[in-house]
């Protein structure tokens, strides 16, 4: 393989177990809230780089206790409030590790809990999800509430239907959707929402020679995708584009080759990590996000990702 | 966690002793904070002095979202109007005024954070209720300056847009109830609006999306007749046009035009058409016209993909009314999906596909 068709594997294996040894930088307790998150970030990218294991199970099974909320939720960190986005984080964990069983044990009915407290933010009125107690609600929080019920086979729990009304809602002319009702498509929300229909096995509610013409046209010169028209490029839209592009069984509508140049020229050869732009500094997210986007472009040693 | 835009050379400098030395103190001095803010909230310390710490915290780290909830249950107790007397209190109106200031001054450092955003709208529907706050219209009315100066900043920051969307809703809520619902109503102002966007910068797809939002909206209001809902679609159709010519490669404004076509699709919903009864017969008229009105582009632009996209668009939603005779060959169809082949192969596959769609 040409050395610019190359993936640092192990170099990134190793920047993500680096992460958690940064306790000497402002940086490392400046991001405490993303805490919980950024520990799926990095778990997912090891799966994918084949390397499961790289991080030790029962310290990550421990840590994501001590985000636990008595009424059920996770905050990212401990002492952080219990919201949405870290309970989804916390049920993916539990869920790539297999571990619900095993948390059951220890602290029987927990599982109904943590259902029940996501449950329990969908509004009534609408069928979208809150965030928190605080009551903002987004449609990140809608599609984050059905993939971890349905990852634990709660889906009962809440009135999918609404949902998907709620979502058809947020539906625009070029076929994508924004953050709530009223809002300009986006690709991160494209994502949540397609990713949501395709969970209530909706699909055929999306607009899909708009929505795909839409997404494709999110590719650049350079090869990178952007997150709506007259935008830059970044990493992490490889992920929400391709993904949904792959729901919409549609991948072939941009160029994967430029694509995956792109992704692999955002790593830092150095140090591993990936980084929204060749040259930039490197983070978790985009490590992940990148990674994944080379799985769907079926890019060769990884493991295969599921786009939704 | 998430960075964006940091060059990696200048990250990436080896730190001195001495900075070492003093990002350690930083970060000592940042968890001290911290933990006093949290244990002093446990003990259910909600008073101006804790206010002001986690104002201090939120100064350096606005996305520590436990710390806003922290701020919302201390202002939450300081609103109400059960506070003892013994307790150093605030106007109610001086509470939320500091708090519109403390938002508005991180917003125009971190225009994207959510919890900022999220923060500012609590706060003006919690004074809502709070007396001795300003009247709740006047405070929901200031918002639209604040979205001014965030938009002129950033004309695309859709947080800016969507709360945009959201404060407007709010003033039509709180109208006086007597007046007339013609005048609760900002969709004509709403409307301007976007016009003055779109004329500063043709290229701004969120104005443009914001006023396909607006035009049923609008028609329903001005209880347009047949005839003005069609003048209507003929001006708009005529700004875009002639914004075709100016900038053909933009696709902000090929966007819009679709979505002009969208509307007189016989597939398009009631409730998001601008003509109520348009006939087959004029749906026909129209696309001829686009086709003709872009073909003439042609003459000058041969290499811009969007217009034989637009074509090729045009060519088949006329073919689904076509009655009579037809305005272009199967000839000019191919000819254009091979143009678009050639111009844009990054979407080779879709433009096969389309073919075969097409039966081209
Ligand atoms: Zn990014």
């Amino acid at each position: 393989m040409p050395a610019e068709m190359r993936l640092f594997v192990d170099k990134h294996v190793r920047y993500i177990q680096s992460l958690d040894t940064r306790e000497d930088e402002l940086e490392y307790w400046l991001t405490e809230h993303l805490r919980l998150s950024g520990l799926y970030w990095g778990l997912t990218a090891l799966h994918l780089l084949r390397h499961p294991h790289a991080l030790p199970r029962q310290e990550i099974l421990e840590f994501v206790i001590s985000c636990l909320h008595e009424n059920g939720g996770f905050g990212a960190a401990p002492g952080h409030d219990a919201h949405m986005l870290y309970t989804v984080s916390a049920v993916q964990i539990l869920a790539t590790l297999d571990a619900f069983d095993e948390l059951e044990e220890r602290l029987p009915g927990v599982r109904q809990k943590i259902g029940h407290y996501m449950a329990n933010l969908q509004d009534p009125q609408t069928g979208t999800f809150l965030g928190d107690e605080w009551g903002e609600h987004d449609t990140r929080f809608l599609y984050g509430a059905l993939n971890a019920l349905s990852l634990m086979g709660f889906l009962h729990l809440v009135n999918v239907d609404k949902a998907v009304d709620y979502i058809q809602s947020c539906a625009n002319f070029d076929g994508g959707y924004g953050t709530g009702p009223g809002a300009e498509s986006h690709s991160g929300q494209v994502f949540t929402c397609v990713g949501a229909l395709t969970i209530a096995g909706r699909l055929d509610l999306v607009n899909q020679e708009k929505l795909g013409a839409w997404l494709s046209e999110r590719q650049l010169k350079n090869g990178g995708l952007n997150g709506r028209p007259e935008k830059k490029e970044d990493v992490c839209y490889s992920w929400w584009v391709m993904s949904s592009l792959a729901m919409l069984k549609k991948l072939h509508w941009i160029d994967g080759e430029k694509l995956t140049a792109f992704i692999l020229k955002c790593q830092d050869p150095e140090l591993g990590g990936l980084a929204d732009r060749p040259g930039d500094m490197v983070d978790v997210f985009h490590t992940v996000f990148g990674i994944a986007g080379l799985s769907l472009l079926q890019y060769p040693g990884l493991a295969e990702v599921d786009p939704v | 966690m998430a960075s964006h835009g940091v060059s990696r050379t200048a990250a990436a400098t080896e730190r001195s002793e001495e900075a070492r030395r003093k990002e350690l103190q930083q970060i000592a001095a940042y968890k001290d904070l911290t933990d006093l803010v949290n244990a002093k909230i446990s003990e259910r310390q909600y008073t101006l002095e804790v206010l002001g710490l986690s104002t201090k915290l939120l100064n350096e780290n606005p996305e520590y979202y436990t710390i806003w909830n922290h701020r919302r249950r201390i202002l939450g107790a300081l609103l109400s109007p059960q506070l003892s007397d013994t307790a150093p209190h605030k106007d109610p109106n001086e509470l939320v005024q500091d708090d519109l200031q403390l938002t508005f001054t991180l917003l125009r450092k971190f225009p994207k954070c959510y919890w900022i955003w999220n923060h500012r709208d609590w706060l003006l529907r919690t004074a809502e209720s709070v007396p001795g706050a300003s009247n709740a219209r006047t405070l929901w009315a200031g918002e639209l300056q604040l979205i001014g100066k965030m938009l002129h900043a950033d004309s695309r920051n859709f947080h800016a847009w969507s709360y945009r969307r959201f404060v407007v809703a709010q003033i039509e809520r709180l109208a006086p109830p007597t007046t007339e619902a013609s005048s609760q109503s900002l969709v004509e102002s709403e409307f301007e609006y976007t016009t003055k966007m779109i004329k500063t910068n043709l290229s701004n797809f969120s104005a443009w999306h914001s006023r396909s939002k607006i035009l049923p909206r609008l028609l329903k209001e001005r209880t347009a007749t047949a005839a003005s809902r069609r003048a209507l679609l003929a001006s708009e159709l005529s700004l875009i046009c002639s914004a075709i010519n100016t900038d053909p490669f933009d696709q902000s404004i090929w966007y819009y035009h679709q979505y002009l076509m969208s509307t007189i699709s016989p597939a398009c919903p009631a409730h998001n058409r601008l003509v109520l009864d348009l006939s087959n017969g004029e749906r026909q008229e129209h696309y001829e016209h686009e086709m003709e009105y872009i073909r003439e582009i042609l003459d000058d632009e041969t290499d811009c993909k969007w217009i034989y996209e637009a074509l090729l668009y045009l060519a088949s939603a006329y073919l689904e009314v076509e009655g009579g005779t037809q305005a272009f060959s199967t000839r000019d169809m191919r000819g254009w999906l091979d143009q678009l082949k050639r111009l844009d192969p990054l979407r080779k596959g879709r433009w096969e596909d389309l073919g075969s769609t097409l039966n081209v």
